[in-house]
């Protein structure tokens, strides 16, 4: 038998290492990614990110240029430019249906259905978060690509003359808002899970006393609930976002995978980082100059970089609505 | 509250997770390398990868050859040509499945690495346009496709097509160019063509197993033929290349099948015939090492996207055993009376290696060793 203090000291070292190893693997696949990168950065410079052309170069040619002191196939020129948009704009018409959706759910779910049918309506959100994204993936370009192209799309035209942005030609159906749709069916899950665990464990006390006062339920989440779960349930949405961000599967059935031009209406095709990454993988590595693989480890670090950058500022949110509240405990 | 730091700790170490993958690259296939190759007992495990056109006929191939050597244990997947070129030549898979020969530069930086033809394959166009016969057989150019890729020509009533078709009434609906997004000898065989027929694309886009779509609002990529295949069918007015061994799942689904123009100007559908012929006035200038293009070839009746299916295997491989089950499967895919056979070869399209070819692809095949 081991004595108490070891079994205490093996305790606190594995402690330890595990409660260090996420930022050590941050730094680690940051520092990997950012080397592999660099030959990229070095060839493209700062048009890689405003660039719309993307092109490995002619892989059958013999002569690779040399730009910048980095050698690549001829033709080879990296933009990113559509894959940034596409990845942005994916992701917040996931998070426009997505949000409203998941937080009324979640609200529904701990007020107002009775526990014996939110029982059932939970495990299937739940369940919901467990599907595979191949799964969404193939819904999306069988089922919901026709249904976009036939029928929402040419109704949502009608709403062209407020917001040219819906206007037609709607298209095939695959594209940016039906890469939408299947973000926030997957990220829905995602954000109605967390946010009724927090709006469950908030005190009961409160919520009768304000009923006690004449309040409706509307009334009551408006000015008990929710102020004291904001903050988490803005934790919650920017997971979510995370999740959408970075989905790659399911994006790159249903995107269309837009090259080179960048979406002129909501129908557009399009393409994201994570689906190129995927996409041309493949092809990038028959690439004799390898200058192609570092240019989609450009695109992953510039995908890290966004992440952080909306959790940053999804940080900075939640202080500055701190501040002016004042009253959360 | 630390609920919302734990969250975004989530957050940060999810996202990680889709962004490493551009850092696996080098990771994967080390990983992959360790447990392929591995034999137990006497029974030898090849790993076969790429090519989606070739991919059915390994399906009909497989059950076949356990037949003829039980101990050997077969795995095909269809991939994309691609990733068939790049797994054989880091050794993850001991054959990659290519329609399209490696380029010289790629020899170079994998030296050992031969392309051995299996059989010939052609490759159609299709298109779904609403409206049009599926009896009618649409005429089109090399020059006109690459016109409808480059976005010069937008709707499918446009005179230079509606001249060749006459009698077809064709919509004034926009043209939805297909391409392939993942690297693929389809889009080699295709890029090819429209290299050889129009001026413009020779200068600017070129050929290769993936290349740089010209901007033309509404296209689409998609993945692997059976991807093509798909979105044509889900897309009305739009229009593929399709390799031949998907030929008959696109016409289940109602698309068009078009007629092709050949060098000598006559429109030609891709069957036995017009495939045999462009052979024919072709296979004879085949070098040593394989590696030649059948594109637009020359003659009256020859069809003119045809190409050679490569198998591209290491010379070395990780022991005698496995290499000398990689050699007797390749000598049996290439026999007449093995993989060769009729019955493989008319299910999907394809025609026979040529009776003048098997030498050269024998004299590679004998080059893989231990």
């Amino acid at each position: 038998m081991l004595n108490a203090r070891i079994r205490s000291r093996i305790f606190q070292v594995a402690a330890g290492i595990a409660a260090v190893s996420p930022l050590l693997v941050l730094l680690f696949v940051a520092g990997v990614l950012v080397m592999d990168a660099w030959p990229a950065f070095k060839f493209q410079g700062f048009s890689f990110f405003t660039g719309i052309t993307w092109n490995m170069g002619n892989m059958y040619a013999s002569n690779p240029i040399v730009h910048n002191g980095v050698e690549g196939a001829p033709g080879a020129t990296f933009g990113i430019l559509p894959f940034i948009v596409g990845t942005i704009g994916s992701s917040l018409i996931a998070m426009m249906i997505a949000v409203p959706i998941s937080l009324l759910s979640a609200f529904a779910l701990v007020y107002k259905i009775p526990p014996r049918y939110a029982r059932w309506i939970s495990s299937a959100v739940e369940l919901l978060a467990g599907i595979p994204s191949v799964v969404f993936g193939l819904w999306g370009m069988v089922v919901l690509a026709p249904i976009v192209a036939n029928q929402i799309g040419p109704w949502l035209t009608h709403f062209g003359k407020v917001l040219p942005f819906l206007a037609g030609p709607v298209g095939s159906g695959f594209g940016l808002l039906t890469s939408g749709i299947v973000l926030a069916v997957m990220v829905i899950p995602i954000i109605t899970a967390t946010s009724r665990d927090l709006i469950a464990q908030v005190p009961k006390l409160p919520i009768e006393g304000a009923q006690a006062l004449g309040m409706t339920t509307f009334e009551s989440i408006r000015h008990i609930t929710f102020p004291m779960v904001r903050r988490g349930v803005i934790g919650a949405i920017i997971l979510g976002w995370g999740r959408a961000l970075g989905e790659t599967m399911a994006v790159l059935m249903v995107s269309g995978n837009a090259t080179n031009y960048l979406p002129t209406n909501l129908y557009s095709p399009i393409s994201t980082m994570a689906s190129t990454v995927a996409a041309l993988l493949d092809g990038a590595l028959t690439d004799f100059s390898k200058l192609s693989i570092h240019a989609l480890a450009l695109i992953a670090v510039t995908l890290l970089v966004i992440t952080m950058i909306t959790n940053l500022l999804a940080r900075l949110l939640v202080q500055l609505g701190r501040r002016d509240v004042g009253t959360e405990a | 509250m630390n609920n919302f730091k734990k969250v975004s700790l989530m957050t940060i170490s999810t996202l990680i997770g889709a962004s490493a993958l551009g850092a696996s690259v080098s990771i994967v296939p080390a990983f992959a390398k360790s447990h392929v190759a591995h034999r137990s007992a006497s029974v030898v495990k090849l790993q076969e990868t790429g090519s989606t056109l070739l991919f059915p006929l390994f399906q009909l191939w497989v059950p076949a050859y356990k037949k003829v050597a039980p101990s050997v244990q077969i795995t095909p997947s269809g991939t994309g040509s691609g990733t068939g070129i790049q797994q054989a030549s880091d050794g993850t898979v001991q054959i990659g499945a290519s329609d399209a020969y490696m380029s010289a530069a790629q020899l170079q930086t994998t030296p050992g690495i031969l392309n051995i033809p299996l059989a010939i394959s052609a490759q159609q166009v299709m298109y779904h346009i609403p409206g049009v016969s599926k009896k009618v057989h649409l005429k089109l150019t090399g020059n006109i496709l690459a016109q409808i890729y480059t976005g010069k020509i937008r709707y499918w009533n446009d005179p230079q097509i509606a001249k060749l078709n006459k009698g077809v009434k064709l919509p004034h609906n926009a043209i939805v160019p297909i391409h392939r997004q993942d690297a693929s000898g389809d889009t080699f065989l295709f890029t090819q063509f429209l290299t050889d027929t129009n001026a413009n694309w020779s200068q600017t886009v070129q050929y290769g197993t993936s290349v740089s779509w010209p901007s033309v609002p509404g296209a689409l990529g998609a993945q692997g033929n059976q991807g093509v295949v798909q979105t044509a069918v889900n897309t009305p007015n739009s229009v593929a290349y399709v390799g031949i061994s998907w030929l008959d799942q696109g016409l289940q689904h109602g698309l068009g099948e078009a007629m092709l123009q050949n060098k000598a100007g006559k429109f030609l559908l891709p069957n036995n015939n017009t495939i045999k012929s462009a052979a024919g006035a072709m296979i004879g200038k085949t070098p040593k090492d394989e590696r030649i293009s059948l594109i637009y070839a020359p003659g009256k009746n020859s069809y003119p996207i045809i190409n050679y299916e490569y198998a591209i295997v290491n010379q070395k491989q990780a022991n005698p055993a496995t290499a000398n089950a990689v050699k007797k499967l390749l000598d049996w895919a290439i026999s007449p009376s093995g993989g060769n056979k009729a019955v493989f070869m008319q299910k999907v399209h394809f025609l026979p290696l040529p009776a003048s070819i098997q030498p050269l692809s024998k004299a590679q095949i004998n080059k893989i060793h231990g």
